[in-house]
């Protein structure tokens, strides 16, 4: 059976971040550079369908970081989530590049593995870290996002039938339903117990009652997925088999898995975007803390570096004069 | 369905006595109210928009504190302009059609305009801005392969001892990992234009369509209330492939070669302190707005003559035809209550909430490759 392949969060960083960023800088931090807390959000996985080739376009798994990051998480729109950041200003490059990165990671993943281990928290399950060094003379900003995932060893398999469209798991009924559940309400992981035609979403945190009670067929894990990619269910999901696998070994042998893509109801004659695969696990209880990756890679050299977002264009007095017609 | 009726009905009661007071038909132009009372109805019909209040001191006291200016994010523009500009066939012409909405003559009518402007794009007419892109473009390729190696080399002396080895920041003891990660993370998307099982393809995955390159850019699209011009008005700001800010020379791209730089300039975002984006100039909207209105206007005079031979009895046929007409609610009132509500059923003129909707239609056809006009399925 396949291998599990996970389609990793990509950083999108609004221009309004960095301006936050540079206000905070000057007026607030100044010289400081210990860690804050900051806000990001994913949405369900997008994709447009290109009117020339009739093809459907995935708009990457993106984590976004806004203006409004340093603030309090406000209400964010439905079919997206907010997740948790740690946030690192560097005063020089050369902090920037010897600072201790790997305990940084560390310290996060340790907060992620006490969440599932002693509170059963499945809400810090996702969460991510920002090291930046801004150069505001020049408009420059360096910076290097990691999203903390465990690594399953042995991986996560997907059974023979692979990633299929949710319609052929579940009727339209049962997926307008969790719509509306989740419209109403948006959970990034969430339960799914199937009675008939009708399907009803439950919170994680009553995962120790659904597990215990319910058959395997009438039960869904499901998650937000910020992955448009129809093979690839997005980075969440790995953290959430972590957890499943470390709280219920008994019931992730096989694991039947709800990759909720819909942002809005399909249009007449559309197919629904959400996927649905049974994913297994040879794995064993999980009582130490796994290993864990994710600093983001370099968009165009996939390599582990940092990246820059150069401003200058927009932010630059005397190059936005050069603009002015 | 019931509660979306009520909802319907509600957004309704909050805008109607704006309406009586409203001069958007004679001049195109709308009242704050009837800009909160329009985008209500976007951002009630179309999810994807969102009212934002924007940076407290920056507030305009004629609006809602909490409705300063409308946002949609991540709005996909697949193609750049200039390459529709440029494609100078006969087929391609054709293809430009297409770019409207087939269900609205009107927006046809616009695409028309700018398939026949397309000669101007590398005619004399606009030397100075083709001569600059191959330039910029340049530029940008530079700073790509700068930003790959993260060596600052296009920038002052100073840093660039400094910076170069920022390459070496240590990939720590994830390098360890490789292995096993490699295993479970999906891998960057293959560079051939080979199809993924599901039809999809991936943002970042290049593919000739044409000679034309697929680059997925997104943009951030707000709209906020011009004072002066008594006007929506238009923001952009973008995101190249790689999901990094695309300068003003790379927005120009996606914008319609009559437009970049005359209509379309970056200037200051008037609900931050600091933010400067891309905008169309508010000065046209009126007269064009005024126009489309008419030409609506005009469209349901027809109808209701129309209806007027038919008789009355008729009266959801005559809907159905009507873009813009209410559906799903209005039929069901239409059972209930038919003849008392006889004056509530008349094919109206445009109602000021579609405003919003209408004009990003028109906006559609300055940034044609930009998809901010969602509503095409209304």
């Amino acid at each position: 059976m396949p291998v599990v392949q996970f389609a990793p969060f990509s950083s999108l960083v609004q221009p309004g971040f960095w301006h936050e960023l540079t206000r905070l800088k000057i007026d607030v931090l100044r010289l400081s550079d210990e860690s804050l807390t900051v806000n990001g959000s994913y949405s369900v996985g997008r994709s447009v369908r290109d009117r020339e080739t009739g093809q459907d376009v995935a708009l990457g798994c993106n984590l976004v970081l806004g203006a409004a990051a340093f603030e309090q998480p406000s209400q964010v729109p439905p079919m997206s989530v907010a997740i948790r950041g740690v946030f690192k200003n560097y005063n020089t490059i050369e902090e920037f590049k010897v600072a201790d990165k790997a305990s940084i990671f560390n310290e996060v993943t340790n907060d992620m593995w006490n969440s599932i281990v002693e509170s059963k928290d499945a809400s810090k399950l996702t969460q991510f870290l920002l090291l930046t060094f801004s150069d505001l003379k020049k408009y420059q900003y360096y910076y290097w996002f990691a999203f903390p995932a465990f690594v399953a060893k042995p991986a996560w398999e997907i059974s023979t039938e692979g990633w299929k469209a949710a319609d052929h798991e579940l009727n339209a009924s049962q997926l307008t339903s969790i719509f509306e559940s989740l419209h109403a309400q948006t959970k990034p992981f969430f339960l799914v117990k199937l009675t008939g035609d009708a399907a009803k979403v439950h919170p994680m945190d009553e995962a120790d009652v659904f597990f215990a009670s319910d058959s395997p067929d009438s039960t869904i894990v499901g998650f937000l997925d910020p992955s448009a990619s129809p093979d690839n269910p997005g980075w969440p999901l790995r953290n959430l088999l972590t957890y499943l696998q470390t709280l219920y070994p008994s019931k992730t042998t096989s694991v039947r898995i709800l990759c909720w893509r819909d942002g809005e109801l399909p249009v007449a004659g559309r197919a629904w975007k959400s996927r649905f695969g049974v994913v297994a696990s040879g794995g064993d209880r999980q009582t130490v803390k796994p290993t864990a990756v994710g600093w983001e890679r370099h968009p165009t050299t996939n390599k582990l570096t940092a990246r820059m977002a150069d401003l200058a264009p927009m932010m630059d007095p005397t190059r936005l004069a050069d603009q002015a017609v | 369905m019931h509660t979306f009726q009520q909802q319907y009905w509600a957004i309704r009661d909050y805008i109607s006595p704006v309406l009586k007071e409203s001069k958007f038909k004679e001049h195109g132009r709308i009242t704050p109210e009837e800009f909160v009372a329009a985008g209500d109805f976007l951002t009630y019909k179309f999810p994807v928009w969102q009212w934002e209040k924007g940076d407290a001191s920056k507030a305009r006291d004629y609006l809602p504190a909490d409705k300063q200016y409308l946002v949609t994010r991540g709005v996909a523009c697949l193609r750049r302009a200039q390459s529709l500009a440029y494609t100078d066939a006969d087929e391609d012409a054709e293809r430009l059609l297409s770019f409207g909405d087939p269900s609205s003559g009107l927006t046809d009518e616009w695409v028309e305009t700018h398939a026949g402007r397309k000669d101007t794009a590398d005619s004399a007419a606009n030397p100075g801005e083709i001569d600059d892109i191959p330039d910029l473009d340049g530029d940008h390729d530079q700073l790509a392969t700068a930003m790959g190696n993260v060596s600052l080399t296009s920038s002052a002396g100073a840093t660039v001892g400094e910076t170069p080895d920022i390459d070496d920041i240590p990939d720590m003891e994830e390098e360890g990992l490789e292995a096993g990660d490699d295993e479970a993370t999906a891998g960057p998307p293959p560079k051939a234009g080979v199809l993924s099982s599901g039809g999809v393809i991936d943002a970042s995955q290049v593919e000739a369509a044409k000679g034309n390159l697929l680059q997925v850019r997104t943009y951030d699209v707000m709209i906020t209330y011009d004072k002066y011009y008594q006007t929506p008005r238009i923001w952009l700001n973008g995101y190249d492939e790689n999901r990094n800010p695309l300068t003003p020379v790379q927005i120009f791209q996606d914008v319609s070669a009559d437009h970049a730089l005359k209509t379309v300039t970056i200037e200051a975002f008037p609900h931050s302190t600091t933010l400067q984006a891309a905008s169309v100039h508010p000065c046209k909207h009126a007269s064009v707005m005024k126009k489309v209105i008419e030409r609506m206007n005009a469209g349901v005079e027809e109808q209701l003559a129309a209806r007027k031979k038919d008789g009355s009895s008729k009266d959801s046929s005559s809907k159905k035809k009507w873009t813009f007409g209410r559906k799903g609610s209005k039929e069901d009132s239409s059972k209930d209550k038919s003849s008392a509500n006889e004056e509530d059923e008349q094919p109206e003129a445009m109602r000021v909430d579609f405003y919003l909707v209408v004009f990003l239609k028109f906006i559609a056809s300055i940034v044609p490759t930009i998809e901010v006009d969602s509503t095409t399925s209304f």
